[in-house]
């Protein structure tokens, strides 16, 4: 991962999210049922694509490395798994801040919103599982595996939750989707803003690859310090023996 | 405009989220460069000595540690 | 005799020898329950409360005794063995999970027995169909508790984390079995019981497959 390209995609992303700012202050027109508040939508939608597609690729990842026994695999899974908890948390906030002045409370179990807790939670516990188990052997094993069964149970969680909110008498109207847009002008936000994030989402994930990967590099330039250093112990002390 | 502050905590939560992170990244990797730099240096240093060294008769012994 | 009958036999031989898993995991669910009922604070006869406590008791009870029946392997030391014979892993895995379901189960009648107790609910027919949704969430969490049991063993501070990643994934089946548990404790019409007992059925399907495929990736002596 080069610096060059890092240095290229973080401009790229700059431009691509003071193009979406523009638009989401500046040219989409405001909602007429919820006012500007609507305007949270625009990156809290993007947030949320974010945070599901960046656990898929930790799942997908930790696959990789389960077949293939390459660290970068392992890096990659790590890195994708903070970045992707950084925008669940921002889902979930962003969420909160926009069901207050629409719908009165701070929290609704709406079935989205739910849904991103519980993957909030997984978040939670395969980052818990990485920083706790640092020093174990195979914890990129371990961390596969984790990965790969919540992956696996995510769809599941979509249905049960939607399903556990369907029948439960709504005392929170569901929010109408978000995607009754009815102003083109509203989809192409959306979509700018949606490319936004994922440019950024990429530039995050190469960042923190990169220092995963410098530490690895670290780790083995260290342990051929210590070899090496062994060997000149050697050497000295033979030509005390020898003399 | 009603609800204005709301919208703006919003996307100044999101904005300082972003940022704080990439300059957390951005430390991080000048500091784990740095240390690289240096072991780079100290295993150059060391591999000189080593080489410089090399004209004596290299014994069985100092041959098994390589 | 194949492996997996072996050592099942041998852990549900042990268990009946006065092992300490089940009586554990009967004596959590009992304080459990008993706690919710302080806690919670139902009227009589409450069946969507008494579903729910029944839930909570069994998965935090499951989290700190599902993953014995493997976690044990380690204190006596006997682990190496169990990887060194030429058992399949995945053989492993389903005695494992299977002596952990017949735990849990037994747990779980106990604490049903209580439950009824404890919320003023009746000893009739409609206990019978409690009968299929606790089996099936006691299948799907020894199945996540036994593959992701290494956790607890091989991590300093695992014992905590093992909840922290078990609970989360089951909370489909969570969903599924108190609404299944509900509909059956009321008396709900029938379509209503079944439908969620189907989502149940999935998530089993998932962790059972999840943990067959999956477990020989992680278990090791250290």
């Amino acid at each position: 991962m080069g610096t060059k390209a890092a240095y290229w995609l973080g401009v790229i992303t700059l431009a691509m999210m003071t193009a979406a700012i523009f638009m989401v202050f500046v040219y989409v027109p405001t909602e007429a049922q919820q006012g500007i508040v609507q305007r949270i939508f625009y990156f809290h939608v993007p947030c949320a694509w974010v945070a599901f597609a960046a656990f898929a690729l930790v799942a997908i990842s930790g696959g990789f490395y389960l077949w293939l026994g390459q660290q970068v695999w392992d890096d990659l899974a790590y890195a994708s798994a903070e970045v992707g908890m950084l925008f669940c948390t921002l889902v979930l906030i962003t969420g909160s801040i926009w069901a207050k002045p629409i719908w009165g409370a701070w929290w609704t179990w709406d079935s989205r919103l739910t849904t991103t807790l519980v993957l909030w939670l997984l978040y939670a516990g395969y980052l818990t599982l990485r920083v706790m188990a640092n020093e174990v052997p195979q914890v990129g094993r371990l961390a596969a595996v984790v990965g790969i069964v919540a992956a696996a149970d995510v769809p599941v969680i979509i249905v049960s939750v939607r399903l556990w909110r369907t029948i439960h008498p709504a005392v929170i109207v569901t929010r109408q989707g978000g995607h009754g847009l009815e102003d083109p002008r509203m989809i192409a936000t959306l979509l700018v803003s949606m490319s936004a994030f994922t440019a950024l989402c990429v530039w995050l994930l190469m960042l923190r690859f990169s220092t995963l990967r410098t530490t690895a590099r670290i780790a083995d330039l260290g342990r051929q310090l210590a070899l090496a250093e062994a060997e000149m112990a050697d050497r000295s002390g033979q030509v005390r023996g020898s003399s | 405009m009603e609800n204005l502050s709301y919208l703006f905590v919003a996307y100044s939560i999101i904005f300082a989220a972003i940022v704080l992170y990439v300059m957390f990244l951005w430390r991080r990797q000048a500091r784990l460069d740095s240390r690289l730099r240096g072991l780079e240096i100290q295993l150059n240093e060391i591999r000189d000595e080593l080489a410089a060294d090399q004209p004596k008769p290299m014994t069985t012994a100092s041959r098994s540690v390589s | 005799m194949s492996a997996f009958t072996a050592i099942l036999r041998k852990d549900l031989r042990l268990e009946l020898r006065g092992g300490e898993s089940t009586l554990t995991l009967v004596f959590l669910s009992l304080l459990i329950l008993t706690v919710l009922t302080f806690a919670l604070n139902a009227p009589a006869g409450d069946a969507g409360t008494a579903a729910g406590a029944l839930w909570v008791a069994m998965i935090f009870a499951g989290t700190m005794g599902a993953a014995r029946a493997l976690v044990v392997e380690w204190e006596n030391g006997c682990i190496r063995a169990l990887l060194l014979s030429p058992a399949e892993r995945a053989s492993i895995y389903c005695a494992k999970l299977v002596a952990s379901f017949v735990f849990m189960v037994l747990a779980e009648l106990a604490a049903t027995v209580m439950m009824v107790l404890f919320f003023n609910l009746d000893f009739g027919i409609r206990l019978v169909r409690l009968g299929p949704v606790l089996a099936m969430g006691a299948l799907g969490f020894a199945a996540l508790a036994t593959l992701l049991a290494t956790i607890q063993v091989r991590i300093s501070g695992g014992d905590l984390l093992l909840p922290l990643l078990t609970v989360p994934v089951f909370v489909p089946a969570l969903i599924a079995g108190v609404k299944a548990s509900n509909a059956a404790l009321a008396g709900l019409p029938f379509e209503a019981f079944a439908q969620w007992l189907k989502v149940l059925a999935a998530c089993d399907i998932l962790f059972l497959a999840a943990g067959y495929l999956l477990f020989e990736h992680i278990i090791s002596e250290d």
